[in-house]
Protein backbone atom coordinates (compact mmCIF):
# COMPACT_ATOMS: atom_id res chain seq x y z
CA UNK A 1 0.00 0.00 0.00
CA UNK A 2 2.51 2.60 1.05
CA UNK A 3 5.71 2.96 -0.81
CA UNK A 4 8.95 2.95 1.04
CA UNK A 5 9.21 6.71 1.08
CA UNK A 6 5.68 7.53 2.21
CA UNK A 7 4.91 7.90 5.89
CA UNK A 8 1.64 6.89 7.50
CA UNK A 9 -1.02 9.58 7.48
CA UNK A 10 -0.70 10.33 11.16
CA UNK A 11 3.02 10.86 11.01
CA UNK A 12 2.52 13.25 8.12
CA UNK A 13 -0.03 15.15 10.20
CA UNK A 14 2.55 15.74 12.93
CA UNK A 15 1.44 13.16 15.48
CA UNK A 16 3.84 10.88 17.22
CA UNK A 17 3.29 7.18 17.64
CA UNK A 18 2.33 7.81 21.24
CA UNK A 19 -0.53 10.12 20.31
CA UNK A 20 -1.65 7.64 17.66
CA UNK A 21 -1.74 4.74 20.09
CA UNK A 22 -3.52 6.86 22.71
CA UNK A 23 -6.28 7.73 20.25
CA UNK A 24 -6.62 4.07 19.29
CA UNK A 25 -6.80 3.11 22.98
CA UNK A 26 -9.46 5.73 23.56
CA UNK A 27 -11.51 4.27 20.72
CA UNK A 28 -11.20 0.80 22.19
CA UNK A 29 -12.21 2.05 25.64
CA UNK A 30 -15.27 3.69 24.20
CA UNK A 31 -16.36 0.36 22.77
CA UNK A 32 -16.84 -1.13 26.21
CA UNK A 33 -20.21 -1.52 27.86
CA UNK A 34 -21.20 0.06 31.14
CA UNK A 35 -20.05 -0.21 33.94
CA UNK A 36 -16.62 -1.16 32.59
CA UNK A 37 -16.69 1.83 30.34
CA UNK A 38 -16.74 4.40 33.12
CA UNK A 39 -14.05 2.45 34.96
CA UNK A 40 -11.84 2.44 31.92
CA UNK A 41 -12.42 6.08 31.18
CA UNK A 42 -11.28 7.04 34.68
CA UNK A 43 -7.95 5.51 33.70
CA UNK A 44 -7.59 8.12 31.03
CA UNK A 45 -7.56 11.27 33.06
CA UNK A 46 -4.63 13.56 32.44
CA UNK A 47 -3.46 16.39 34.63
CA UNK A 48 -0.09 18.01 34.95
CA UNK A 49 1.51 21.43 34.75
CA UNK A 50 4.47 21.84 32.44
CA UNK A 51 6.62 24.92 32.16
CA UNK A 52 9.35 25.52 29.65
CA UNK A 53 12.53 27.20 30.82
CA UNK A 54 14.12 29.92 28.74
CA UNK A 55 17.33 31.61 29.83
CA UNK A 56 17.20 30.06 33.29
CA UNK A 57 13.72 31.38 33.89
CA UNK A 58 10.57 29.35 33.98
CA UNK A 59 7.86 30.52 31.69
CA UNK A 60 4.26 30.51 32.74
CA UNK A 61 3.24 26.93 33.15
CA UNK A 62 0.60 25.52 30.90
CA UNK A 63 -1.72 23.09 32.53
CA UNK A 64 -2.66 20.12 30.41
CA UNK A 65 -5.73 18.81 31.99
CA UNK A 66 -8.86 16.92 31.18
CA UNK A 67 -10.54 18.06 34.35
CA UNK A 68 -12.32 21.38 34.37
CA UNK A 69 -10.50 24.22 36.07
CA UNK A 70 -12.59 25.54 38.92
CA UNK B 1 44.94 8.87 96.44
CA UNK B 2 44.05 11.77 98.64
CA UNK B 3 43.44 13.97 95.63
CA UNK B 4 41.16 11.36 94.13
CA UNK B 5 39.17 11.13 97.35
CA UNK B 6 38.94 14.91 97.54
CA UNK B 7 37.75 15.06 93.96
CA UNK B 8 35.11 12.46 94.68
CA UNK B 9 33.91 14.43 97.70
CA UNK B 10 33.80 17.56 95.58
CA UNK B 11 31.76 15.85 92.96
CA UNK B 12 29.30 14.57 95.53
CA UNK B 13 28.76 18.10 96.79
CA UNK B 14 28.77 19.62 93.36
CA UNK B 15 26.29 17.25 91.76
CA UNK B 16 23.19 18.03 93.81
CA UNK B 17 24.01 21.71 93.56
CA UNK B 18 24.35 21.66 89.81
CA UNK B 19 21.28 19.71 88.81
CA UNK B 20 18.47 21.84 90.23
CA UNK B 21 20.18 25.09 89.15
CA UNK B 22 19.87 24.77 85.35
CA UNK B 23 16.33 23.51 85.60
CA UNK B 24 15.35 26.30 87.90
CA UNK B 25 16.99 29.02 85.86
CA UNK B 26 15.58 27.80 82.55
CA UNK B 27 12.14 27.43 84.04
CA UNK B 28 12.24 30.82 85.66
CA UNK B 29 13.22 32.37 82.35
CA UNK B 30 10.04 31.02 80.75
CA UNK B 31 7.93 30.62 83.84
CA UNK B 32 4.28 31.12 83.33
CA UNK B 33 3.12 30.85 86.96
CA UNK B 34 2.13 34.15 88.60
CA UNK B 35 4.85 36.17 90.35
CA UNK B 36 5.43 35.43 93.98
CA UNK B 37 4.83 31.69 93.70
CA UNK B 38 7.86 29.95 95.03
CA UNK B 39 7.44 26.47 93.61
CA UNK B 40 9.09 25.43 90.38
CA UNK B 41 6.57 25.34 87.56
CA UNK B 42 6.01 22.15 85.59
CA UNK B 43 3.85 23.95 83.06
CA UNK B 44 6.53 24.28 80.43
CA UNK B 45 7.44 20.61 80.48
CA UNK B 46 3.82 19.64 80.39
CA UNK B 47 3.20 21.79 77.29
CA UNK B 48 6.13 20.23 75.54
CA UNK B 49 4.90 16.77 76.37
CA UNK B 50 1.49 17.54 74.95
CA UNK B 51 2.87 18.85 71.67
CA UNK B 52 5.30 15.95 71.25
CA UNK B 53 2.45 13.52 71.83
CA UNK B 54 0.36 15.22 69.16
CA UNK B 55 3.22 15.11 66.71
CA UNK B 56 3.67 11.43 67.42
CA UNK B 57 0.01 10.79 66.64
CA UNK B 58 0.30 12.67 63.36
CA UNK B 59 3.40 10.83 62.21
CA UNK B 60 1.82 7.49 63.09
CA UNK B 61 -1.20 8.39 60.99
CA UNK B 62 0.99 9.46 58.09
CA UNK B 63 2.77 6.14 58.25
CA UNK B 64 -0.54 4.25 57.98
CA UNK B 65 -1.63 6.37 55.04
CA UNK B 66 1.67 5.82 53.26
CA UNK B 67 1.45 2.06 53.90
CA UNK B 68 -2.01 1.84 52.36
CA UNK B 69 -1.02 3.93 49.34
CA UNK B 70 2.04 1.77 48.89
CA UNK B 71 -0.02 -1.40 48.79
CA UNK B 72 -2.27 0.07 46.13
CA UNK B 73 0.53 1.18 43.85
CA UNK B 74 2.97 -1.65 44.33
CA UNK B 75 1.13 -4.23 42.25
CA UNK B 76 0.76 -1.74 39.42
CA UNK B 77 4.47 -0.96 39.46
CA UNK B 78 5.41 -4.62 39.34
CA UNK B 79 3.01 -5.25 36.50
CA UNK B 80 4.35 -2.33 34.55
CA UNK B 81 7.82 -3.85 34.52
CA UNK B 82 6.61 -6.13 31.78
CA UNK B 83 6.13 -3.14 29.52
CA UNK B 84 9.74 -2.28 28.98
CA UNK B 85 11.37 -5.65 29.35
CA UNK B 86 10.75 -6.64 25.72
CA UNK B 87 12.38 -3.39 24.68
CA UNK B 88 15.48 -4.10 26.65
CA UNK B 89 15.53 -7.59 25.22
CA UNK B 90 15.30 -6.18 21.71
CA UNK B 91 17.33 -3.03 21.84
CA UNK B 92 19.52 -3.49 24.87
CA UNK B 93 20.14 -0.89 27.52
CA UNK B 94 23.25 1.08 26.77
CA UNK B 95 24.20 3.38 29.61
CA UNK B 96 27.65 3.93 28.26
CA UNK B 97 26.68 5.19 24.85
CA UNK B 98 28.45 8.34 23.87
CA UNK B 99 26.23 10.94 22.28
CA UNK B 100 26.26 14.65 21.71
CA UNK B 101 22.94 15.65 23.20
CA UNK B 102 21.96 14.10 26.47
CA UNK B 103 18.74 14.86 28.23
CA UNK B 104 18.48 13.82 31.84
CA UNK B 105 14.94 13.21 33.05
CA UNK B 106 14.89 13.38 36.82
CA UNK B 107 11.87 11.97 38.58
CA UNK B 108 11.06 13.15 42.07
CA UNK B 109 8.09 13.71 44.31
CA UNK B 110 5.96 16.77 44.75
CA UNK B 111 5.45 16.34 48.47
CA UNK B 112 8.09 16.21 51.14
CA UNK B 113 8.67 14.20 54.32
CA UNK B 114 9.79 11.22 52.31
CA UNK B 115 13.30 10.63 53.51
CA UNK B 116 16.31 11.01 51.25
CA UNK B 117 15.09 9.67 47.92
CA UNK B 118 14.82 13.02 46.19
CA UNK B 119 18.31 14.01 47.26
CA UNK B 120 19.77 10.77 45.91
CA UNK B 121 18.02 11.28 42.58
CA UNK B 122 19.36 14.80 42.30
CA UNK B 123 22.86 13.67 43.29
CA UNK B 124 22.89 11.02 40.57
CA UNK B 125 21.53 13.51 38.03
CA UNK B 126 24.30 15.93 38.79
CA UNK B 127 26.90 13.17 38.57
CA UNK B 128 25.45 12.09 35.23
CA UNK B 129 25.60 15.67 34.06
CA UNK B 130 29.26 15.90 34.93
CA UNK B 131 29.95 12.54 33.35
CA UNK B 132 28.37 13.43 30.05
CA UNK B 133 29.73 16.94 29.86
CA UNK B 134 32.53 17.63 27.46
CA UNK B 135 33.46 19.57 24.35
CA UNK B 136 30.65 19.79 21.80
CA UNK B 137 28.32 17.94 24.10
CA UNK B 138 25.38 19.38 25.89
CA UNK B 139 23.30 17.98 28.67
CA UNK B 140 19.92 19.29 29.67
CA UNK B 141 17.51 18.51 32.48
CA UNK B 142 13.84 17.71 32.37
CA UNK B 143 12.49 17.73 35.89
CA UNK B 144 9.40 15.92 37.13
CA UNK B 145 8.29 16.95 40.60
CA UNK B 146 8.76 19.92 42.87
CA UNK B 147 11.50 18.59 45.09
CA UNK B 148 14.09 18.03 42.40
CA UNK B 149 13.23 21.39 40.88
CA UNK B 150 13.94 23.14 44.16
CA UNK B 151 17.31 21.42 44.47
CA UNK B 152 18.42 21.77 40.87
CA UNK B 153 17.44 25.43 40.62
CA UNK B 154 20.25 26.30 42.97
CA UNK B 155 23.18 25.48 40.74
CA UNK B 156 21.98 24.17 37.39
CA UNK B 157 19.47 26.82 36.43
CA UNK B 158 20.70 27.31 32.91
CA UNK B 159 20.55 23.63 32.05
CA UNK B 160 16.90 23.08 32.79
CA UNK B 161 14.75 22.57 29.76
CA UNK B 162 11.33 21.64 31.13
CA UNK B 163 9.83 21.25 34.54
CA UNK B 164 6.66 19.36 35.28
CA UNK B 165 4.64 19.41 38.47
CA UNK B 166 1.25 18.30 39.79
CA UNK B 167 1.67 14.91 38.28
CA UNK B 168 -0.01 13.00 41.09
CA UNK B 169 -3.27 14.88 41.25
CA UNK B 170 -5.08 11.96 39.63
CA UNK B 171 -4.02 8.39 40.21
CA UNK B 172 -1.17 7.57 37.87
CA UNK B 173 -2.19 6.06 34.58
CA UNK B 174 -0.50 5.31 31.30
CA UNK B 175 -2.38 7.95 29.33
CA UNK B 176 -1.10 10.73 31.53
CA UNK B 177 2.48 9.59 31.36
CA UNK B 178 2.31 9.08 27.63
CA UNK B 179 0.97 12.59 27.08
CA UNK B 180 3.85 13.79 29.21
CA UNK B 181 6.32 11.74 27.19
CA UNK B 182 4.84 13.19 24.04
CA UNK B 183 5.35 16.71 25.37
CA UNK B 184 8.94 15.97 26.22
CA UNK B 185 9.64 14.44 22.83
CA UNK B 186 8.15 17.39 21.03
CA UNK B 187 9.94 20.06 23.01
CA UNK B 188 13.36 18.63 23.50
CA UNK B 189 16.05 17.65 21.04
CA UNK B 190 17.92 14.64 22.16
CA UNK B 191 20.23 11.89 21.12
CA UNK B 192 19.85 9.94 24.32
CA UNK B 193 17.38 10.25 27.14
CA UNK B 194 18.52 9.20 30.56
CA UNK B 195 15.75 8.63 33.04
CA UNK B 196 16.77 8.69 36.69
CA UNK B 197 14.42 7.33 39.29
CA UNK B 198 14.36 5.26 42.47
CA UNK B 199 13.64 1.66 41.72
CA UNK B 200 11.51 -0.06 44.30
CA UNK B 201 13.07 -3.29 45.50
CA UNK B 202 11.35 -3.63 48.85
CA UNK B 203 9.79 -1.49 51.52
CA UNK B 204 13.15 -0.59 52.98
CA UNK B 205 15.35 -0.58 49.90
CA UNK B 206 15.06 1.82 46.98
CA UNK B 207 17.99 2.04 44.65
CA UNK B 208 18.51 4.96 42.32
CA UNK B 209 18.54 3.64 38.78
CA UNK B 210 19.11 5.05 35.35
CA UNK B 211 17.43 3.89 32.16
CA UNK B 212 18.62 4.98 28.75
CA UNK B 213 16.44 5.49 25.72
CA UNK B 214 18.21 6.28 22.47
CA UNK B 215 16.84 8.29 19.64
CA UNK B 216 16.31 6.39 16.37
CA UNK B 217 19.28 7.98 14.65
CA UNK B 218 21.60 6.86 17.40
CA UNK B 219 20.11 3.39 17.25
CA UNK B 220 20.98 3.24 13.58
CA UNK B 221 24.49 4.36 14.31
CA UNK B 222 24.96 1.83 17.07
CA UNK B 223 23.46 -0.89 14.90
CA UNK B 224 26.27 -0.41 12.45
CA UNK B 225 28.84 -0.96 15.13
CA UNK B 226 27.42 -4.36 15.93
CA UNK B 227 26.35 -5.80 19.21
CA UNK B 228 22.76 -6.32 20.18
CA UNK B 229 21.49 -3.58 17.95
CA UNK B 230 23.32 -5.04 15.00
CA UNK B 231 21.00 -8.03 15.11
CA UNK B 232 18.06 -5.81 14.26
CA UNK B 233 18.59 -6.46 10.59
CA UNK B 234 17.90 -10.12 11.07
CA UNK B 235 14.27 -9.28 11.91
CA UNK B 236 11.75 -9.28 9.12
CA UNK B 237 9.62 -6.19 8.80
CA UNK B 238 6.00 -6.60 7.83
CA UNK B 239 3.69 -3.99 6.53
CA UNK B 240 4.72 -1.16 4.33
CA UNK B 241 7.06 0.57 6.74
CA UNK B 242 10.75 1.00 6.53
CA UNK B 243 13.19 0.10 9.22
CA UNK B 244 13.76 3.75 10.03
CA UNK B 245 10.08 4.35 10.59
CA UNK B 246 9.71 1.32 12.76
CA UNK B 247 12.69 2.40 14.81
CA UNK B 248 11.13 5.80 15.30
CA UNK B 249 7.83 4.34 16.45
CA UNK B 250 9.65 1.92 18.69
CA UNK B 251 11.82 4.63 20.22
CA UNK B 252 8.82 6.78 21.08
CA UNK B 253 6.89 3.90 22.51
CA UNK B 254 9.93 2.71 24.43
CA UNK B 255 10.35 6.11 26.01
CA UNK B 256 6.71 6.21 27.01
CA UNK B 257 6.81 2.72 28.57
CA UNK B 258 10.07 3.28 30.38
CA UNK B 259 8.83 6.61 31.71
CA UNK B 260 5.60 5.00 32.91
CA UNK B 261 7.45 2.32 34.79
CA UNK B 262 9.89 4.85 36.20
CA UNK B 263 7.13 7.12 37.48
CA UNK B 264 5.32 4.21 39.13
CA UNK B 265 8.46 2.84 40.75
CA UNK B 266 9.39 6.26 42.03
CA UNK B 267 5.93 6.71 43.52
CA UNK B 268 6.31 3.34 45.29
CA UNK B 269 9.71 4.33 46.60
CA UNK B 270 8.31 7.65 47.76
CA UNK B 271 5.57 5.96 49.80
CA UNK B 272 8.01 3.40 51.20
CA UNK B 273 10.51 6.08 52.18
CA UNK B 274 7.76 8.15 53.75
CA UNK B 275 6.65 5.11 55.75
CA UNK B 276 10.10 4.52 57.18
CA UNK B 277 10.72 8.23 57.78
CA UNK B 278 7.45 8.60 59.68
CA UNK B 279 8.15 5.41 61.59
CA UNK B 280 11.53 6.62 62.79
CA UNK B 281 10.10 10.01 63.67
CA UNK B 282 7.34 8.38 65.77
CA UNK B 283 10.01 6.38 67.53
CA UNK B 284 12.08 9.50 68.19
CA UNK B 285 9.00 11.28 69.48
CA UNK B 286 8.38 8.36 71.84
CA UNK B 287 11.94 8.57 73.17
CA UNK B 288 11.64 12.33 73.57
CA UNK B 289 8.42 11.80 75.48
CA UNK B 290 10.16 9.35 77.85
CA UNK B 291 12.94 11.81 78.55
CA UNK B 292 10.46 14.64 79.12
CA UNK B 293 8.44 12.47 81.51
CA UNK B 294 11.57 11.82 83.56
CA UNK B 295 12.37 15.54 83.69
CA UNK B 296 8.78 16.31 84.62
CA UNK B 297 8.80 13.84 87.48
CA UNK B 298 12.15 15.07 88.74
CA UNK B 299 10.94 18.69 88.75
CA UNK B 300 7.71 17.73 90.42
CA UNK B 301 9.48 15.79 93.17
CA UNK B 302 12.02 18.58 93.68
CA UNK B 303 9.25 21.14 94.15
CA UNK B 304 7.45 18.86 96.62
CA UNK B 305 10.69 18.40 98.55
CA UNK B 306 11.35 22.15 98.74
CA UNK B 307 7.83 22.77 99.99
CA UNK B 308 8.24 20.12 102.65
CA UNK B 309 11.59 21.58 103.73
CA UNK B 310 10.10 25.03 104.02
CA UNK B 311 7.15 23.79 106.04
CA UNK B 312 9.29 21.72 108.37
CA UNK B 313 11.89 24.41 108.89
CA UNK B 314 9.13 26.93 109.49
CA UNK B 315 7.51 24.64 112.04
CA UNK B 316 10.80 23.97 113.81
CA UNK B 317 11.55 27.72 113.87
CA UNK B 318 8.25 28.31 115.63
CA UNK B 319 8.95 25.69 118.25
CA UNK B 320 12.57 26.57 118.81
Amino acid sequence: MASNAAVPFWRAAGMTYITYSNICANLVRNCLKEPYKTEALTREKVHFAVSKWVDSKPQKSTIRSDTEEE
Amino acid sequence: MAMAALRREGRRFAAPLISPQPIRSSLIAEEQAPLGVRSISTQVVRNRMKSVKNIQKITKAMKMVAASKLRAIQTRAENSRGLWQPFTALLGDAPSVDVKKNVIVTISSDKGLCGGINSTSVKISKAMHKLTAGPEKETKYVILGEKAKAQLIRDSKKDIELSITELQKNPLNYTQVSVLADDILKNVEYDALRIIFNKFHSVVSFLPTMSTVLSPEVVEREAESGGKLGDLDSYEIEGGETKGEILQNLAEFQFSCVLFNAVLENACSEQGARMSAMDSSSRNAGEMLDRLTLTYNRTRQASITTELIEIISGASALEG
